[in-house]
């Protein structure tokens, strides 16, 4: 759909495209392709299944279009408690050599930014993160190859990995002198037999959207623990993961946000080798008028692979959970065992969920179970709990703790889980006002 | 006692209340002075877990008429929590299982919460394990309950040994044991009583609601009063319990339910 506003989009987009195609840098095709794919679909409206309950029109009719000024401001949020071998900050999109810190990286682990592999000419790296997102209608996906240009690259040797370390990423979205967004592109490889971890997280102030997209590769029996916190404040998030895991790889990826306008979390999991797991986990607050939107979708694409998905929300106010959860089980992928629960606490009349698991099974021998509630605060427990002295508000802090501990409960530092929790606890609305 | 006017805890008076519209309680009085405890049986939909409900502030409790002052205050004025701050405690005839949430992390929060009510300073994750650990042994509670979810997959008899936990645990002035014998065999009954009798004190009173008598064999009443169509049509000292395990409820129904109190 063209409209006026994806007229300003696109010749925004156009200029920063061919900017960047002076670099020859072999990307050229790429960008070009992006530009004219956006130019041709635009962002979807209302009408289109994949963004039905996403409402994007304040995205498209705002400032984003604009390129955000350079900046070297991080929101102020209190940090992470994080036991980090690594540190890496982009902010507005480009990486920060100043502010990050590889020095005690060894040499199992190799990061750097994407402009820098650009103008390596990297051809094997260039290679990956073209073969890595599909050239297809995604109006982020478009997007990100029209303006092609920074992000980082993570990448881990399977010699003398031992114990893995936690990367951290944070990307900062600093839109305090003007309206734009960012385009990121991250690509992480793991050889086989390594081990990962990576905590990503977002910050972001003022009118922006923080489009970041990961592309990954899991090499046999590689481990990648992922952690993405959304910090309070965000405007527009579209993060999307493409990964494909290599025979008994693991991939374990969990998400939080509160407090932000608009999150889009599209993750795809090919499974290509047999033995593979992936762990798709998130919980969530939302109020206001917010959005949070899971669109997960796992390839099935061989035997004997598993995977769980759990993702727990606590809606109040106006806001709107989304999830779209689609397992694609082939032909030849037997015994698969795939559980997929997505469940959502509703707070307020106005608040809203919308879930939509979508299974297409064409092996016989396999185990697919979803399941979604969309429930209240239980009233006996609430009693229970206030009959001991908690008030009404700390008791629905303390079942909100109840409701998300499924899917936090794994978590390997109880720090970093108490904090999160603490977060999430905080954009419940308090004073029983949005007690149904 | 001498000419000094006793201090009352509880003065219910003339206590109406109703469920979704259906009136319970019919006019209900009971004073409690501290340190006594006051039995009330009835039959099934006499009101009793009605009156242990309204008492703990459960909001689908509507009260139409009557008073209840407790200590110097309007007891129906205040919210469950303040009610479980100003030191009335309701142990639940089927408590709440809560999963997710580490019976020991309930138990401070709780603790905590009443602490910060009564202006006294919170107490960290060390010294309350230490206090816990003191409570668990005196009401005969297996420490590792402490480490799961709040009743969460508990036996009938752990889960109303966790209520008396949280009982000495938040130290109320009033304690209301609502059918705490329901679902108990004969052990894990005594084991509960025990936990109770050594939370007996001279500046706490305790109402045991309970159907049956038995219970009332470990956990001695210094009174007993018969709960019949929403009022108390009886009242008598621990010897009424037995007379009620003999002849049973049916009595009432050829009594006139205008019997008065003879405390």
């Amino acid at each position: 759909m063209v409209t006026e506003a994806t007229e300003s989009w696109t010749e925004a987009v156009r200029a920063i495209t061919e900017r960047l195609n002076e670099s020859k840098d072999g990307l050229d095709e790429r960008r070009t392709g992006g530009l004219e794919r956006f130019q041709m679909h635009g962002f979807p409206g209302r009408k289109s299944e994949e963004w039905r309950y996403t409402p994007l029109s304040g995205l498209v009719d705002g400032g984003c279009h604009q390129s955000l000024s350079t900046s070297t401001s991080v929101p102020q949020h209190a940090d992470l408690p994080l036991d980090a071998i690594a540190r890496v900050v982009l902010i507005n999109g480009c990486f920060q050599e100043q502010l990050s810190d590889l020095s005690a990286l060894g040499d199992a682990i190799k990061i750097g930014s994407i402009a820098a592999l650009r103008n390596e000419s990297n051809p094997e790296m260039v290679n990956f993160l073209c073969s890595s997102f599909p050239e297809d209608d995604h109006p982020f996906g478009s997007l990100s190859d029209a303006m092609l240009d920074d992000g980082v690259f993570i990448e881990v040797s399977g010699e003398g990995s031992g114990e893995p370390g936690t990367v951290h990423v944070l990307h900062a979205f600093d839109g305090s002198t003007g309206a734009g967004s960012a385009h990121i592109t991250g690509l992480v490889r793991c050889a086989p037999g390594s081990r990962l971890k990576i905590v990503e997280e977002v910050r972001s102030t003022g009118e922006v959207l923080g489009n970041i997209r990961w592309g990954m590769s899991l090499g046999d029996d590689a481990v990648l623990d992922r952690i993405r916190v959304f910090r309070p404040g965000c405007d527009s998030v579209f993060h999307g993961t493409r990964v494909t895991q290599n025979s008994g790889s693991q991939f374990h990826d969990l998400v939080t946000c509160c407090g932000s306008n608009l999150i889009r979390n599209e993750i795809h999991a090919t499974h290509s080798g047999p033995g593979c797991h992936v762990d798709l986990l998130g919980a969530y607050v939302a109020r206001g008028k917010e959005v949070v939107d899971h669109h997960t979708t796992i390839e099935h694409a061989v035997e004997d692979c598993t995977s769980r998905e759990i993702y727990r929300g606590v809606l109040s106010e106006k806001s709107r959970g989304v999830f779209t959860g689609m397992i694609h089980v082939h032909q030849d992928a037997q015994r698969t065992d795939a559980v997929q629960s997505n469940d959502a606490i509703v707070l307020s009349r106005d608040a809203e969920m919308n879930t939509r698991p979508r299974l297409e099974i064409y092996a016989d021998d396999v185990k697919c179970t979803h399941g979604a509630t969309v429930g209240e605060l239980d009233d006996d427990a609430l009693f229970y709990l206030r009959s001991r002295g908690i008030s009404l508000d700390e008791a629905k802090k303390l079942l909100v703790r109840a409701f998300t501990s499924e899917v936090l409960a794994g978590m390997e530092s109880s720090q970093l889980r108490e904090f999160i929790i603490e977060e999430l606890q905080r954009s419940i609305p308090g004073d029983g006002e949005s007690s149904s | 006692m001498s000419g000094k006017k006793e201090e009352m805890l509880l003065d219910v008076k003339d206590l109406h209340a109703s469920v979704e519209g259906t009136e319970i309680l019919r006019g209900l009085d009971l004073q409690v002075k501290p340190g006594e405890v006051h039995a009330i049986m009835g039959p099934n939909g006499s009101g009793k877990s009605t009156f242990a409900n309204v008492l703990s502030g459960r909001e689908e409790y509507q009260v139409d008429r009557g008073t209840v002052q407790y200590r110097d205050l309007d007891l129906l004025e205040l919210s469950a929590d303040e009610r479980a701050c100003e030191g009335i405690f309701m142990a639940f005839q089927y408590p709440v299982s809560i999963p997710g949430i580490s019976n020991a992390y309930f138990l401070r929060t709780a603790l905590n919460s009443v602490r910060r009510y009564r202006e006294e300073s919170e107490v960290d994750a060390v010294d309350f394990l230490e206090l816990i650990r003191s409570k668990t042994d005196l009401v005969g509670i297996d420490e590792k309950l402490l480490h799961r979810s709040v009743n969460d997959g508990f036996s009938g008899g752990e889960k109303k040994r966790n209520e008396i936990l949280q009982m000495a645990v938040l130290d109320p002035k009033l304690a209301i044991l609502d059918e705490t014998d329901s679902g108990l065999d004969i052990d894990a009954l005594r084991i509960v009583a025990e936990g109770v009798n050594a939370l007996r004190r001279e500046d706490r009173a305790f109402i045991v609601v309970t159907h049956y008598q038995r219970l009332l064999d470990h956990i001695v009443p210094d009174h007993v009063h018969v709960l019949s169509d929403g009022k108390i049509v009886r009242s008598g000292d621990k010897t009424l319990a037995h007379e009620l395990e003999r002849e049973g409820y049916s009595w009432l129904e050829a009594t006139d339910a205008s019997a008065g109190s003879n405390s």
